[in-house]
């Protein structure tokens, strides 16, 4: 390829590599509110390597490649390239330093075609001067296609080809400006076991070629057979960088949970018409979902809700658990699968429908998906239960007074902190936007509520008061389902809790089982280890 | 904000904001700038004018003239607020009003209906015309603009077909022209009409369950679909809306003319958009809403007329109208900007 002569250089190939490394990151620290993300995080990273960055949801995996992209600024601490401190101030200088980040997402333009998105944002000969001359563009592109074995027509739009080859696309891009330490994150996450391959050997040589991969992944097994290195990171610190050599499974899961995870646990496998034992105060099964189907996030997951029940979803970033609770909620369509409220079978559901058999969701981003911000609290709260504002059956109009009365009553059931009821709920702290959330669906007399990260934008102080207010809508009857990225809360919160992993439940705990060291060990597959 | 005390009562908008503003004097203002910025244009003009020609301008008789001449406008525009209200533009009021006019007239001096089967038929029409961009824009996904431009144009066709691009003249000795010409009480019946439908409107908008929805799914429509509102049906609604209005214009317009002509309502449309953005410049923080639409209505009514009154040629209408709509919503949106 043209850019051979620029990688030539790099350490690797020369044999007597200098003592610095390509990548040095030196107590690096960033905190988001009160938040610690990451907490002093030294890391080196060699040219040629491959380098496995790995660790539960929120331990600082995402904002150190945010860093490294420009895309975030670390609050202390140096990055240095080839030994020299490099500050990275936004995207465009991580790019000149030869940083690429290659996300979930790809980045990729879906309506250009692979050669426009391979050249995106570089210089295109010209004829001319002015008209892009694509046939020299793309012989420009020949070698680093040919080094990926893209099999398909550069001029094919990118929406058109294959997750894979989107991939290819992508790497290919990063390639063409010269990147010498790749980040990836969860490259597999949407690749057939074939395509997961193919991914391997192209990292592979990558790094031969003397590129610098941080492999940023769930899958513990392919850091155990791709990397050079793995860093485990936990709550925002460095935990230990552990060596090829040591590499195995059960070490990482054992630093990324921080202790071992009692592999002894009897995991029940979770099945749809088991009533759970020792649940004796919990009432009927209210919801019963078998067999939802939403390719690719959900592949097959069932479970029941029982009436009284705090019931726990827990996964990490990606196991599909928003998907399930949007397709219970109707807010998707199922590819396959039944879901059964109260013994009788729903059919396609819309969140109209779902609404109206007493289905409620308080969705994942409040702001965005929640309220209508611009509006006031009684707008808001009685947004899912207009009709019962009209003044009567037969008349179209309906009453304000009564709107304000039934939003106070939810200012004083979930101790909403506002000004009054019509002041807007986009002034309201994020506590208590949520009350709101709940309280249009408790004015609406739902059964079955689904929570979506209820206490994420909440401060410490108003999150127990959460916890509070769940447990009681439970025990008022209500069935809960609740997903959460802090592990602590579900043994504050739920009597049982399911894990999830790639689109399917893979262990269902229960009471005291219920620990953050169990879940974890479930998320990574430590169920399954010996 | 740790009062827990629920003020039950209060009716007001932003309890909040005058604290906020007391806080900066600056701010303050550029606050109520951006609030009603419109009506102090309005207000401006109509002072304007009376202290350059009091003889000619606070008079009755210019008072209900400009009202009479806003009637038409207004109408549409009431209709109009609820599309765009909900994120979607209805581009085909204007030709749904001519198409209206030329069929109205042509209903009874040619089909020989009655005023009544005649106003009932071209009203129902209207309702299918904005049922149909609902569902274009809604059931097909095709872009809202370019939507309803495609069946503006259409009914354009139509307008042609059925003419024959003559006038179509009312039945002479025809009631239908006391429409526009008739009162009540004194009061011209345009204006009455005008009142009727926007107090009509105002209820539908503010006092209806539907209402609600409509301004939920102008709002946040991923809020609005997630709390079990059907915000297609909404939009469509909303098009149906805009549709009857936009007929209801065409058919006071063929009163007004005793014939129908074809693309005699065009105007409406841009009209109508003026008006609308002017009115969501007032008040509220950049939502379409009904008072704000009378507002905008009444801002070009009454600039037109005072331009008029002074003598100022065709040519300054245009650009009064123009720059009026631009400065407005301009002077606004920036004031809200700086205010944040």
């Amino acid at each position: 390829m043209n850019e051979k002569g620029g990688q030539g250089e790099q350490a690797i190939s020369g044999g007597e590599a200098p003592a610095a490394p390509f990548l040095e990151v030196r107590a690096l620290s960033k905190r988001y509110g009160s938040i610690k993300a990451l907490d002093n995080v030294s890391l080196r990273v060699q040219s040629g390597e491959v380098h496995g960055l790995v660790g539960a949801n929120g331990a600082g995996k995402s904002t150190l490649v945010r860093i490294l992209a420009g895309a975030a600024s670390p609050d202390s601490g140096s990055i240095l390239v080839d030994g020299s401190v490099v500050s990275i101030n936004d995207p465009l200088q991580a790019t000149a330093l030869g940083f690429g980040v290659i996300h979930q997402e790809l980045n990729l333009v879906p309506r250009l075609s692979a050669l426009e998105n391979l050249t995106l944002g570089l210089k295109k000969p010209t004829r001319a001067g002015v008209f892009i001359d694509w046939r020299s563009a793309e012989r420009q592109v020949a070698t680093v296609a040919k080094r990926l074995d893209m099999r398909f027509s550069l001029r094919a739009r990118a929406d058109s080809l294959s997750v894979a080859d989107q991939w290819l696309v992508a790497i290919g891009r990063s390639l063409l400006r010269r990147t010498r330490l790749l980040a990836m994150d969860e490259p597999t996450a949407s690749l057939s076991d074939d395509e997961c391959l193919r991914l391997f050997d192209l990292v592979r040589e990558l790094a031969t070629s003397g590129v610098a991969v941080l492999y940023v992944t769930h899958r513990l097994h392919e850091v155990v057979d791709l990397c050079d290195v793995a860093t485990v990171l936990r709550d925002g610190r460095l935990v230990r960088s552990v060596p090829r050599s040591e590499l195995s499974q059960s070490l990482l899961v054992r630093e990324i949970i921080g202790r071992t995870a009692e592999p002894s646990v009897q995991v029940r496998e979770p099945s749809v018409d088991a009533t759970p034992q020792g649940v004796g105060q919990e009432g009927a099964v209210i919801l019963e979902v078998r067999h939802l189907v939403r390719k690719p996030a959900v592949q097959d997951v069932s479970f029941s809700l029982h009436a009284g029940e705090v019931l726990g979803l827990a996964g990490l970033v990606g196991a599909g658990r928003t998907e399930v609770v949007r397709l219970v909620f109707g807010a998707d369509r199922l590819q396959a699968g039944d879901i059964i409220l109260n013994g009788q079978r729903l059919g396609p559901l819309t969140p109209h429908r779902a609404v109206s058999k007493g289905i409620a969701l308080v969705p994942e981003e409040r702001r965005s998906q929640g309220l209508v911000l611009a509006q006031s609290l009684t707008f808001n709260v009685n947004l899912a239960s207009l009709e019962r504002l009209r003044l009567g059956p037969r008349v179209p109009l309906i009453s304000n007074r009564r709107g304000r009365e039934r939003a106070a009553e939810q200012v004083r059931h979930l101790g909403i902190k506002s000004p009054g009821v019509a002041t807007a709920v986009g002034q309201l702290s994020g506590g208590n936007q949520q009350k709101v959330v709940l309280g249009r669906w408790l004015a609406c007399d739902a059964q079955v509520l689904l929570l979506d990260e209820p206490t994420r934008g909440v401060d410490v102080g108003a999150r127990a008061e959460m916890y509070l207010i769940i447990k009681g809508l439970a025990s008022e009857g209500r069935g809960v389902l609740m997903i959460t990225s802090e592990l602590d809360e579900f043994a504050q919160c739920c009597d049982r809790v399911l894990v999830m992993a790639e689109g399917r439940i893979v262990g269902e705990l229960m009471g005291p089982e219920i620990t953050e060291e169990r879940i974890l060990g479930l998320c990574y597959g430590a169920g399954k280890l010996q | 904000m740790s009062t827990t005390t629920v003020d039950v009562d209060s009716e007001t908008q932003e309890p909040v904001g005058e604290s906020r503003g007391s806080r900066n004097g600056g701010r303050s203002v550029l606050r109520f700038v951006g609030k009603y910025g419109t009506i102090i244009v309005l207000l401006g003009m109509c002072i304007g004018f009376s202290a350059g020609n009091p003889s000619a301008f606070v008079t009755w008789r210019n008072v209900s003239n400009i009202l009479t001449e806003a009637s038409l406008t207004a109408v549409v525009a009431g209709g109009l607020t609820f599309p765009l209200l909900v994120g979607e533009f209805d581009m085909s009021v204007g030709f749904s009003a001519s198409l209206s006019c030329v069929l109205v007239a042509g209903l009874m001096s040619q089909q020989h209906l009655p005023i009544g089967a005649a106003i009932l038929l071209v009203i129902l029409l209207g309702a299918v015309v904005g049922l149909v961009n609902g569902l274009i824009v809604t059931k097909v996904g095709v872009n809202a603009l370019v939507g309803t431009l495609g069946t503006g144009t259409v009914l354009v066709g139509i307008d042609y077909a059925y003419s024959g691009g003559l006038p179509v003249s009312v039945p002479s000795g025809s009631q239908f022209g006391q429409i526009f010409d008739g009162s009540v009480w004194g009061i011209p019946n345009p204006i009455v009409i005008m009142v009727v439908i926007l107090a009509i409107l105002w209820l539908v908008l503010n006092r209806t369950a539907l209402g609600q929805a409509t301004q939920a799914t102008g709002g946040n429509v991923v809020a609005a679909r997630l709390s079990g509102i059907r915000v297609d049906r909404v939009k469509i609604i909303a098009f149906t809306i805009a549709g009857i209005c936009a007929a209801m214009t065409g058919i006071l317009l063929a009163s007004q003319l005793q014939a129908g002509e074809l693309g005699s309502g065009d105007g409406y449309l841009l009209d109508s958009f003026a008006a609308c953005f002017l009115g969501a410049a007032v008040l509220r923080d950049g939502q379409f809403h009904i008072v704000g639409t009378l507002v905008g209505v009444l801002t070009v009514g009454v600039g037109f007329t005072g331009l008029v009154i002074f003598g100022a040629p065709t040519a300054y209408q245009y650009l009064f109208e123009g720059l009026l709509l631009v400065l407005a919503v301009g002077l606004s949106s920036t004031a809200r900007r700086f205010a944040r």
